[in-house]
């Protein structure tokens, strides 16, 4: 799948809970998208909102979110500080890039 | 904040067997102040064996699965310190910042945590914490502006 950067209006943080992990990185990624007019949010992997364009979660919960989710751009990452999955999505939607996922 | 993170969540200078003890000390701690019920410990520990919650800088997030929210009384936190560190999955935890949440009232000391680090001084200022008072002010200094 893949979607332009200036078609993504909603991103989703997913994990398995969505109280922890998910939580934070939704901050992070906020703060990198500030300026734009991108929603970012929080969810369990298996409460994905429908609207969402683009999930970003871990490598473990992949599958899942693309169950959850099919025909959705899925942006997996393995770490939480510093992944450069994290860089692919905001730079993305900074450039108007193509997001692959 | 005191609601969320209550003083006697926070225990310091606390040693460790491994990094399932380490999550078990944590969810114990959430028993006592009283934000979960026991059962809740163990979806911690399952939790933990599904996917690492160690996010990297010296910290982790152990908290319970989607289907344990039911043994959440209130969402709260706790934090424990263990100073000579807890061999993890990917490296070494020194913080661990238990979770139990049905709501989004944590979101801000999150995401004071997330912003801590992403800056290496003010993560290790926050695990070499020595008094409550210094989790306090760190962890409250930088929570996210309401929106």
């Amino acid at each position: 799948m893949a979607i332009q950067g200036t078609d993504v209006r909603k991103v989703v943080v997913a994990c398995e809970a969505g109280m922890g992990s998910s939580v934070l990185l939704v901050t992070q990624l906020r703060d990198r998208l500030k300026g734009t007019e991108v929603v970012v949010q929080h969810s369990p992997v298996s409460q994905i909102p429908a609207d969402a364009d683009v999930i970003v979660c871990h490598r473990g919960l992949e599958a899942t979110a693309r169950g959850v989710a099919p025909g959705k751009v899925v942006v997996a990452f393995s770490m939480f500080l510093g992944d450069p999955a994290f860089d692919r999505v905001v730079e993305a939607i900074r450039e108007g890039k193509a997001l692959e996922g | 904040m005191a609601a969320l993170l209550p003083r006697e969540g926070i225990r310091l200078g606390l040693k460790a067997a491994d990094r399932f003890d380490a999550v078990r000390q944590s969810g114990q701690v959430l028993v006592e102040i009283g934000a979960v019920e026991a059962p809740y410990v163990d979806a911690m520990l399952e939790r933990e064996r599904q996917i690492s919650t160690s996010l990297g800088e010296g910290f982790a997030i152990p908290h319970g699965t989607d289907a344990s929210r039911g043994w959440i009384r209130e969402t709260m936190l706790s934090f424990l310190q263990f100073p000579e560190g807890v061999a993890w999955d990917d490296g070494e935890v020194i913080v661990c910042v238990g979770i139990a949440a049905v709501g989004d009232e944590h979101v801000g000391v999150l995401a004071s945590l997330a912003r801590i680090l992403t800056v290496p001084e003010q993560a290790a200022r926050l695990r070499a914490a020595e008094r409550p008072e210094d989790v306090l002010s760190l962890l409250g200094s930088n929570e996210e502006t309401k929106r």
